[in-house]
């Protein structure tokens, strides 16, 4: 056979597609990959909503204790960020509740599914950002507690150390969730340029 | 650029030159084909910024497809044996229309390249020119002509016992 013979084969594929997608596992990997971004979805909700509610608990024991007297201008400082917990708590459930809401939604056929995992990949997405982001004025209030009593000089460095990793973790998470989220939407565009 | 404008981009050009991503795939992948496939398009999709329609698009989707082919290759080569077949539920099935026998012992002789002769080999089959080779591999327009070269006799010989045996 001569090279020439071998394009003119090689030319003649451009007529059918070497590949056709099996719809049965494409389906079954949306509902996967679905069940995956809820789950960790779910999983981040209630996180944070018995973190917040922990740490505002806890705090607003300490703004009652006032062990802190010598030490901080006011204890009522402690109810700031107390506030802020329970307040972020609080949006975690409604946030929470809406997502149950909205996922009845989509109906149960591929890309119904598939628009879903779209759905919730873009709310962990939010959901990350608000949790990092959550990080600064709590971090920022704590840290000015901290500054306030030069004694406690070690405690805000631990504070701050915390704080600056907990920031770091939620890029990185914020950074993971965007990828699995744009993952979703080529798989979407693959689904419909073959439509 | 917006990502709505990103999509509509890869949209249209997946609906145009699928095909040719599908090529890609089939010569450097005997089982993952779904997973390459999605790995190219993701590729793509993060060029979509940065393609300044200085080359024509085939150009620019060859060029990704070849790259993250030949990075994938490499990549499998290191994990094998990471999933067997059994356990892998695969997207992309071959299209049941029977192909052209002749068009299989191709693929198959490709696939026997190594990565960058593959590469040179598609390009060439798709008539790309030695100087669109060249930029598109990085390497010199020479060592392009010397492979191409290579490759054509290599072919045409394996052909010769192709032929011979009928297979």
């Amino acid at each position: 056979m001569e090279f020439d013979e071998m394009k003119k084969i090689w030319d003649a594929q451009n007529n059918q597609p070497l590949y056709v997608i099996d719809e049965k596992a494409l389906h079954k990997r949306i509902q996967a990959k679905m069940n995956g971004v809820r789950h960790m979805a779910s999983l981040s909700e209630l996180f944070s909503i018995v973190v917040n509610l922990g740490s505002g608990g806890l705090l607003l024991v300490l703004s009652r204790l006032k062990l802190w007297g010598n030490v901080f201008l006011n204890p009522a400082v402690f109810l700031y960020p107390a506030v802020w917990n329970f307040v972020t708590a609080v949006y975690m459930v409604v946030s929470r509740i809406r997502r149950i809401k909205a996922s009845r939604r989509f109906d149960r056929s591929i890309h119904g599914d598939l628009n879903h995992a779209i759905s919730l990949a873009g709310y962990q997405v939010r959901l990350t950002r608000i949790m990092y982001w959550n990080v600064l004025p709590s971090g920022a209030i704590f840290l000015f507690m901290g500054w306030k009593g030069w004694t406690l000089i070690y405690t805000s460095a631990v504070i701050l150390g915390s704080f600056v990793l907990a920031y770091y973790l939620g890029i990185k998470a914020d950074r993971y969730n965007k990828l699995r989220k744009r993952e979703l939407q080529v798989l979407k565009e693959k689904l419909e340029s073959d439509d | 650029m917006t990502e709505k404008a990103q999509l509509d981009i890869l949209e249209e050009w997946l609906k145009l030159h699928k095909g040719l991503i599908f090529k890609v795939v089939r010569a450097y992948t005997v089982a993952d084909h779904d997973d390459l496939f999605q790995e190219i398009i993701i590729q793509v999709w993060h060029s979509i910024p940065t393609f300044r329609q200085e080359a024509s698009v085939t150009t620019w989707l060859y060029r990704i497809a070849l790259n993250t082919a030949i990075k994938w290759t490499r990549k499998e080569k290191k994990y094998t044996g990471a999933e067997t077949l059994d356990n892998v539920e695969h997207l992309l099935q071959e299209n049941r229309i029977p192909m052209d026998d002749r068009l299989t012992w191709l693929y198959g002789e490709i696939y026997k390249l190594d990565e960058i002769d593959r590469s040179v080999t598609l390009l060439l089959l798709e008539g790309f020119s030695y100087k669109e080779m060249s930029a598109m591999l990085g390497i010199s327009e020479s060592n392009v002509g010397v492979k191409i070269n290579r490759i054509k006799k290599l072919l045409i010989a394996k052909s010769k016992k192709y032929d011979h045996h009928g297979i």
